[in-house]
């Protein structure tokens, strides 16, 4: 077959690129024949397979004999670990479902755009079934299953698993998320809750670009305004897990009224609908996505408004650095995907505001998970549930 | 008001208008005086009940219905639909609920069903092999392969390869006819994500859909037939479920009953 290889500098780089292409392509699919990778890979069948016989020696891929069309195949999906754990965000406009081993290996996602105002039952019975159909493409049963962790864009209630702030997402109130999501899945396991900004700072915490440090403050920045913080390595939820809610601190004097039942909270001004109403009149309906993308390519409205929404978030954030002095602003979220066109103002905005420290302003970085940043927080946190189990004492982050 | 190169959708020309749409049946008027504006890089959701006239409306846009009144804009141009092939040559395609793949033809054969390309006498299968794989990797479609025969393929994949054969006339306007009806979840959320990739890449997408939640989950607008009529269209990142459920029963007209 003539396909276009991507060229490399060198044979050992070439050999390097074939690898992660393969890689990638199983981890897409979740498990794959290996003709069916020459397919999709465009590589030639000798090639995948010494490159598949390579990484299966190395522990990285595992092949299981199957059949395609009558014919015997050999199936190549991630190796891993016995065992694995569910993670599943509940965004305010999609959901995000990760498998993983127990080396925090994802083997296995998907993506399902929802629509405005979900309700939790609904999503928490989709989510389930998710979670079902992504085991089931790994080729494993229900039973290797060791927790599940659910991420939700409201205040939660970290020991009791209830939603808290009714105002934040009126069809997920009170509702008892891991009780529901143990119910839909049909089989005794754990499930842990908790907020999605906090999951997202717990995993860029651990694996992402806040990696080693003890004091993080993660800020959510998508159709909402979240806020996770982790101070000296434990994540902070206060009384009833409303901490962080930044999206509620005081952005304008006597602002418009806001569905929390205060006025001029920051939400109301940097939330996805304000920023899409300021657009409307010139640019009509847009995506958030879509704002995004046009601050990127130039769109003078639509970057004046992203960078808008940085200057005014750095100003709370300026607030939170001078009470916490954290070793890092993570900024994640779609938002997020603007960059500098949104960083750029924001840390202005902090360096204006923030008291001055010894070693200079604070480092404010880009999400290094991007969007996934809150899915690898639940599958920590089920990891973490699971771990528990075994070894007893666990509980700190790094 | 707005800096050139800007690109405001709102002067951005609509690029399907159906005005004044009438039809019936016999004496079931189908459809009564609905008009339709379609842009580019947007998803217009069409929905209502059984019987309310969403079948007629992507006849009359994918050009198997003649309307019995009304007038059809394709790019500021008033025309007529008077054959799928011409609703085709002008950049409508239709995805029909049915799909119209053929089972045992593989994925190559059937995307170019009839768009074939040739070399020569030949056919150039190698270009037409490697334009599947790079038609499917850009919709972010996943397939086993382009050469295992369609019966072997998930719902979701197959009207993944019905999307990808209907965009490689390089259309400006998607009409799809109830996409995700008779998928299980994940495959919905394939399907979902694929018409995001499709708006997202400027082209406008009519979802005719009786699934309000897959509908409000992509869908810019929202449109609602009841009877054969407009009853209301909504901005879908505002509009509540209950409105639009008020807007297909017709409760709110009604004052209650039915």
């Amino acid at each position: 077959m003539a396909t276009e290889r991507t060229s490399g500098g060198s044979q050992s780089s070439l050999r390097e690129a074939n690898r992660a292409r393969i890689i990638g392509a199983v981890q897409e699919r979740g498990s794959i024949t290996q003709i069916e990778l020459a397919g999709v890979t465009g590589l030639s069948a000798a090639t995948v397979s010494n490159i598949v016989k390579e990484l299966t020696a190395a522990g990285v891929l595992q092949t299981t004999p199957t059949s395609r069309s009558g014919r015997r195949a050999q199936e190549v999906s991630l190796a891993r670990n016995l065992g694995l754990v569910a993670g599943v965000h509940v965004g305010e406009r999609q959901m995000r479902v990760a498998l993983a081993d127990v080396s925090h290996r994802v083997v296995a996602e998907q993506r399902l755009p929802l629509p405005p105002g979900h309700r939790g039952d609904a999503c928490l019975d989709r989510a389930a079934l998710l979670v079902d159909e992504l085991v089931e493409s790994v080729g494993a049963p229900m039973s290797e299953l060791l927790a599940v962790g659910v991420g939700v864009p409201a205040p939660v209630d970290v020991h009791t698993g209830r939603v808290t702030a009714p105002w934040i997402l009126p069809g997920w109130a009170g509702l008892h998320v891991p009780a529901v999501m143990a119910d839909r899945l049909g089989i005794g396991v754990p499930v842990l809750v908790d907020n999605d900004a906090n999951l997202a700072a717990l995993a860029e915490t651990r694996l992402g670009v806040a990696r080693g440090m003890s004091t993080v403050a993660l800020v959510r920045l998508a159709h909402g305004v979240g806020l996770g913080l982790v101070v000296e390595g434990r994540l902070v939820h206060g009384r009833r897990g409303a901490a962080g809610e930044l999206g509620h601190v005081l952005d304008v004097e006597d602002g418009p009224e806001c569905p929390c039942g205060l006025r001029g909270c920051l939400e109301m001004s940097i939330g996805s609908a304000a920023l899409q109403a300021r657009l409307a009149a010139t640019h009509g309906h847009l995506a958030l996505r879509d704002i995004v993308g046009r601050a990127l390519a130039g769109d003078a409205a639509c970057t004046r408004v992203v960078g808008d929404a940085g200057a005014r978030l750095g100003r709370a954030l300026a607030t939170v650095v001078t009470i916490l002095d954290p070793d890092i602003v993570v900024v994640d979220g779609e938002l997020a995907e603007a960059g500098e066109v949104l960083l750029g103002p924001l840390r202005a905005a902090i360096q204006d505001r923030a008291l001055h420290a010894e070693p200079g302003p604070v480092r404010v970085e880009v999400s290094a998970l991007r969007g996934a940043a809150a899915v690898r927080g639940a599958l920590a946190l089920a990891l973490d549930a699971h771990q528990v189990g075994v070894t007893i004492g666990a509980g700190a982050l790094t | 008001m707005s800096v050139p190169g800007s690109g405001d959708v709102l002067d951005e020309p609509a690029a399907l208008t159906l005005r004044g749409i009438s039809h019936s049946y016999g004496a079931v008027r189908a459809l009564v005086d609905v008009d339709l504006d379609v842009r580019p890089h947007e998803v217009v959701a069409v929905v209502g009940d059984n019987g309310a006239g969403k079948s007629t409306l992507v006849g009359v846009m994918s050009g198997v219905l003649v309307p019995d009144a009304g007038e059809v804009v394709v790019d500021g141009r008033e025309t007529q639909l008077t054959s799928p092939g011409l609703a085709r040559g002008l950049g409508i395609a239709t995805v029909f609920q049915d799909l119209a793949l053929c089972e045992d033809l593989d994925v190559v054969e059937n995307l170019f069903l009839g768009q074939e390309i040739r070399h020569g006498p030949l056919l150039d299968e190698v270009a037409m092999e490697r334009d599947a794989w790079r038609l499917l990797a850009q919709l972010a479609v996943r397939v086993p392969s382009v050469r295992v025969p369609l019966a072997s393929l998930s719902g979701g994949q197959r009207q993944a390869v019905a999307i990808a054969r209907a965009l490689l006339g390089e259309p400006r306007v998607l009409v799809l006819d109830e996409p995700t009806a008779s998928l299980g979840v994940t495959q919905t959320a394939e399907v979902l994500r694929l018409i995001e990739r499709v708006r997202d890449n400027g082209f406008g997408v009519v979802l005719v859909s009786q699934n309000l939640v897959d509908v409000q989950a992509v869908a810019d607008r929202v449109v609602v037939l009841r009877r054969g009529r407009l009853n209301g269209e909504f901005d879908a990142d505002t509009a509540s479920y209950e409105q639009i459920i008020a807007a297909i029963t017709g409760v709110r007209r009604d004052g209650g009953a039915r």
